[in-house]
């Protein structure tokens, strides 16, 4: 495991690097685009952990976080969509310096996935498997939810009724927005989340994705569809599970911060070489 | 300012930190160890320790941000140490590599949560701690405060959801096995000692201490509530007291963030200019072996 830093001058990013445990070459390699956010805060350790048993099956793996998120430069404010679409090629360019010309998966959660998608389209030697785990593909939404989720939490954590904070979020549209769960957000990053919606998220057919979703995210099934509909070869994996984004569940034995259904989930499709990995996609829609 | 991260400590279990350096050299001879609450990484609920080592950084102090062993990028722990003096031999490590890299060979801790409990743990015992800043890590409320947040939360039940569920979910608890834990975890009146040890030789030392409490855990302080009766030892005068009842523990709003963050400079910056004022004799352990600060960037 080597911590690094990279990217273009002026835009360096903090990233991991985890060579595979065997002491070889690897035969593929696994780029990991977080979330954002308390997204990212809480599924840092479960990143660190899927990184390590990648390794040790013998592929290659760099995580890292965007500008202004994690121990990367900038300020949480300083965020936008197109500014980390660089940054997830620049990952990119970084891993396929390090591990060489073998196949490559692109692995990303929430709004990491979205990300990659994007990026994909225009990155040099792109990957050869797009794997999407709870993508956010409707950003009006997940703005709410995030609003709401910091409504809750501070409801929760100060333990007594925080007066105004219900009202404050149904009346006014932008209320938390600027910082939910305590991380700042642009007016710029806030408009493009609220102009996200799923057909303006489009995959490139250099590559073969895999969504696994939540069974009750009628959205993202629905995306999907519409894309393998247009013969774009995209997997739909219904993947039910009890993991927080925003905070624990709340429930004895729930909380924990690296779950083992995802893990499994992941290690299973990421661990193939990239470009074997379309026998583990399940295309039932 | 330079970022630079770090892998430190025994081969077997190594450390993740990131060390942040002013691009002058430290007007004075301190730097901050940095430890978040929890289970969380290195930077801290809401990126804090990141936007405060940079706070700092502006301001000449050096800082390292950590993840302790078993957390976030660091190794899990080789066993044998309960995890308090195994949080303790982490950060010693980490004071090690910094006056390593930097020749620096004092430290003020800021710790939030149980962070500030191994600060805590770790001045009693290690001489180069020249400050501590511990949020909402140690409260022994007495009879009076106890009652009165019970009621507050009483009047405030059947308004409130998440109580409800909270409430049904402890009495849940109660009742459904629980699997093996990694650590035993320590008795009320053990934290008690471990605190009275800890600021006992700390103001022995005369060493600054800054206990700061949010209103989230607390709702009211009327009287130095979170020390309780231990208020009334003689160390308590040692210890600066702050209570904020907007503050909450976790630092989801924006506005907690920049008071914890004013708070916590402002301490900082006090104690480090305490320092400089201090005798040349106090302050040449500290000095004695810096070096030149290697170029850190790009690592």
């Amino acid at each position: 495991m080597t911590p690094l830093t990279f990217g273009p001058a002026g835009r360096r990013l903090f990233g991991i690097f985890h060579a595979p445990a065997t002491g070889l070459a690897p035969a593929s390699a696994v780029l990991l685009c977080p979330p954002m956010g308390q997204e990212l805060f809480r599924v840092q350790r479960f990143l660190r952990v899927l990184s390590d048993r990648l390794a040790r099956a013998g592929v290659a793996v760099l995580r890292f976080d965007y500008h202004g998120t994690g121990d990367s430069p900038g300020d949480d404010e300083d965020g936008d969509m197109a500014g980390w679409q660089d940054d997830v090629a620049a990952a990119h360019a970084e891993l396929r310096r390090r591990a060489g010309a073998v196949p490559v998966a692109w692995c990303g959660a929430r709004l990491g996935a979205t990300l990659a998608a994007a990026a994909a389209h225009a990155a040099a030697q792109g990957p050869q498997h797009l794997l999407m785990w709870d993508p956010v593909l409707d950003g009006g939404a997940y703005l709410r939810a995030l609003r709401e989720a910091h409504a809750s939490v501070l409801i929760k954590s100060f333990c007594l009724p925080v007066s105004g904070l219900r009202r404050r979020l149904a009346a006014e549209p932008e209320a938390f927005a600027e910082g939910p769960l305590g991380y700042g957000m642009s007016e710029t990053l806030r408009r493009q989340l609220r102009e996200l919606a799923p057909y303006h998220v489009t995959l490139s057919p250099s590559h073969e994705t895999t969504v696994m979703a939540m069974p009750c995210d009628m959205v993202a099934h629905a995306w999907a569809q519409a894309l393998r509909a247009q013969d774009l070869p995209v997997g739909w994996v219904p993947f039910e599970h009890t993991w927080g984004w925003t905070e624990d569940q709340q429930r004895p034995g729930q909380a924990t911060m690296v779950p083992a259904e995802p893990l499994q989930q992941l290690l299973q499709r990421l661990r193939a070489p990239a470009g074997a990995m379309h026998l583990t996609v399940d295309t039932t829609a | 300012m330079t970022e630079t991260p770090v892998r430190f400590g025994p081969e077997a279990t190594r450390l993740m930190g990131v060390l942040t350096t002013p691009d002058t050299v430290p007007s004075v001879p301190l730097a901050c160890l940095l430890v978040n609450q929890g289970a969380g990484h290195r930077i801290g609920p809401a990126r804090i320790n990141v936007k405060l080592a940079r706070r700092l950084a502006r301001h000449g102090i050096s800082s390292i941000r950590l993840d302790l062993a078993g957390l976030g990028d660091s190794d899990a722990p080789g066993g044998g140490l309960g995890y308090i003096e195994q949080g303790v031999a982490d950060l010693q490590g980490a004071m090690n590599l910094v006056e390593t890299m930097t020749g620096i060979r004092r430290f003020l801790h800021i710790g939030l949560c149980m962070g500030g409990v191994y600060g805590a743990v770790l001045g009693g015992q290690d001489a180069r701690l020249a400050g501590l800043l511990m949020f909402d890590s140690f409260a022994f409320p007495g009879r009076r405060a106890r009652l009165e947040l019970a009621l507050r939360r009483i009047l405030g039940l059947s308004f409130n959801a998440s109580l409800r569920e909270k409430i049904a979910n402890s009495l849940r608890g109660r009742f459904v096995a629980r699997g093996g834990q990694i650590a035993e975890a320590p008795a009320p009146d053990d934290f008690v000692q471990r605190f009275r040890t800890a600021m006992t030789a700390l103001a022995e030392r005369s060493v600054p201490v800054f206990m700061l409490s949010s209103g989230s855990l607390h709702v009211a302080d009327r009287r130095r509530d979170q020390l309780g009766a231990l208020a009334d030892e003689s160390f308590a005068q040692n210890i600066e007291y702050h209570f904020d009842a907007a503050l909450d523990h976790t630092l989801v709003t924006l506005e907690s963030q920049r008071a914890f963050l004013d708070l916590a400079c402002d301490w900082a910056q006090r104690v480090t200019q305490r320092a400089v004022a201090a005798p040349v004799s106090t302050l040449a352990a500290g000095r004695a072996g810096s070096r030149h600060v290697p170029a850190l960037a790009n690592c």
